[in-house]
């Protein structure tokens, strides 16, 4: 068949773009990372091979290991509260069918927004004169000060990511929980289970894949957080809300030690590596 | 399916959670719309209601600016990711080139290094080619997107072969076998890819942040955090929260139902 040559020559034609495009923006500057950290890279472009010198100093940095701490914390908090409100209203948007439609709607809006919108509406609600306090206020309690205290600011945080973030979680456990059948659940119902029992040994088991891929997706991006930091405490106060992200943004752009700013990013690489194979390994198990 | 009696509790159980929801985004409109300088949330509802502070935002030069330059932004982004990932889908789909499998994988493996993972080389890269604060600095550097063309290349991998074939039989060129078969049958996902890929620009920041450093190129989401409430009032504030939601809401309303489905089809998040 005549057309079958011109493939390899059309084949690679059509993936040119997006190759030139992935060589330069994504492979090159991956590699370079891993390079970049074994430099004093500063913002003259000028650099000197220094070893391993980064990662020495990375282990004796009091400012690392906070925010390393700061980020697991967070994540530690953040994961648990999202898949929570995530699971409940999947679970409630599944049994309600009266105005299931506009409830999923408002649900789930918050999710198209960024979250630098997040971050400036709710810095207003957390603060002084803000809504809680107002309402705190009115109750007689309060002033809570949300954003200023290193025990409350991090929870707080998460609260808005979870805002933010939940509906797309939710839509996958809704999913979820779509595709198990209803016979299931009825023949338990007959044989005389109650709500609990059908919930944990029926739903909750079936709907493990969905969970499972929430909770890496969310761990992930938890790792990732740096917009609501940035537009709401800066990193503070006393480096409560400083992470990891934040410390890449804080070195490269504050400070313009590339080669530094380079060896967080590895670590943040290495973290987020590690729940990928985490994740593949509990995957290929399912699969067998 | 039993729906019984005992759903009130449930219906009214999650009617409040919906409100709390959307709470935050009625308070910043009623803020935005209080007249500035007055007294409003939390304190008492406003006396009365103006359009003031939106159509003061909307004729800050700034404001304007950033909106278009997050416009331009995201529309390019979309346009240009939309055909390079299809096109480089099809190809993996359906061509047959060396290297094909390594490409496709090494793709893959591109999704498992997070983009502020090499924030730093990419910036330096872009600063090396004079491209911070430039258009192109801002939008090039975020076309390599792995995950549209992974979602491209698992789309076409569905479509039957005879059609590709009967087609070229048929002595159709390349570029029109691309043009006149891959794109319309493609077009439910594209369309999807599309809405994604707009909402990831429109709602970014990092990058802009670091990129675009001035009234130039800087986007809206960068020009949002310019803003402090010690300079401006409040309700300005609100009411430019407010405007920059908009684009949003608009792809909310009118494409919700189809989100929604595609989320729970294909993980984009």
């Amino acid at each position: 068949m005549r057309h079958r040559l011109r493939d390899p020559v059309t084949g690679l034609l059509f993936v040119l773009p997006v190759l030139v495009l992935f060589l330069i923006f994504r492979i090159f500057p991956s590699l370079a990372a891993a390079g970049m950290s074994l430099t004093n890279w500063n913002i003259g472009g000028e650099w000197n091979f220094v070893g391993a010198d980064n990662y020495a100093r990375l282990l004796d940095d009091a400012i690392f290991w906070t925010s390393l701490r700061v980020t697991l914390v967070y994540v530690a908090v953040y994961v648990p509260l999202t898949l929570l409100v995530s699971l409940g209203t999947a679970l409630l948007l599944n049994q309600v069918v009266f105005l299931r439609g506009l409830f999923r709607g408002m649900l789930f809006l918050p999710y198209v927004t960024s979250f630098v919108l997040a971050g400036v509406i709710w810095r207003w609600i957390y603060q002084f004169d803000g809504l809680i306090n107002g309402v705190l206020g009115k109750a007689g309690l309060g002033p809570v000060a949300f954003l200023e205290q290193s025990s409350l600011v991090l929870p707080a945080l998460a609260v808005v990511s979870a805002w933010k973030g939940f509906g797309y979680s939710m839509l996958i456990l809704l999913a979820g929980l779509k595709a198990i059948p209803g016979s299931y659940l009825e023949a338990a119902r007959v044989d005389g289970a109650s709500a609990w029992q059908r919930f944990r040994r029926i739903t909750l088991p079936l709907l493990k894949p969905a969970l499972f891929f929430v909770l890496v997706i969310e761990t992930i991006s938890a790792f990732q957080t740096f917009d609501t930091v940035y537009v709401m405490t800066g990193g503070g106060p006393a480096r409560a809300t400083y992470t990891l992200i934040y410390g890449i943004y804080d070195h490269g752009f504050r400070s313009f030690d590339f080669g530094y700013a380079a060896t967080w990013g590895m670590v943040l690489f290495a973290l987020v590596l590690i729940v990928s194979l985490i994740q593949r390994r509990f995957l290929d198990r399912g699969n067998t | 399916m039993t729906r019984t009696r005992r759903g009130w509790p449930l219906i009214a159980l999650l009617g409040v959670l919906s409100v709390l929801t959307v709470s935050p985004f009625a308070a910043m409109l009623v803020v935005a719309l209080s007249p500035a300088g007055e007294p409003t949330l939390p304190a008492q509802w406003p006396d009365s209601l103006t359009l003031d502070n939106l159509t003061r935002v909307l004729s800050a030069s700034g404001f304007v600016g950033w909106t278009v330059n997050s416009l331009v932004y995201a529309v390019v982004s979309v346009v240009i990711i939309l055909l390079t990932a299809s096109m480089a889908g099809y190809a993996f789909a359906k061509k047959r080139f060396p290297g094909r499998q390594a490409m496709f994988w090494t793709f893959l493996a591109t999704m498992m290094v997070p983009f502020q993972a090499t924030l730093i080389p990419t910036f330096v890269l872009v600063n090396s080619l004079d491209g911070v604060d430039t258009f192109w600095g801002l939008i090039v550097p975020t076309l390599a997107n792995s995950q549209a063309v992974f979602l491209m290349r698992q789309f076409i991998l569905g479509l039957p072969d005879e059609l590709f074939d009967a087609a070229k039989v048929d002595g159709a060129s390349e570029l029109r076998v691309y043009w006149t078969i891959v794109v319309p049958l493609t077009r439910p996902v594209l369309a999807t890819l599309g809405v994604f890929v707009f909402l990831w620009h429109w709602n970014d920041f990092l990058w802009p942040l670091v990129v675009g450093q001035s009234n130039a190129t800087r986007t809206l989401t960068v020009g949002l955090t310019t803003l402090r409430t010690e300079e401006i009032q409040l309700s300005v504030l609100m009411a430019s929260a407010a405007v920059s939601v908009v684009p949003c809401l608009l792809v909310f309303f009118l494409l919700q139902r189809y989100l929604v489905n595609s989320i729970a089809m294909t993980g984009l998040k």
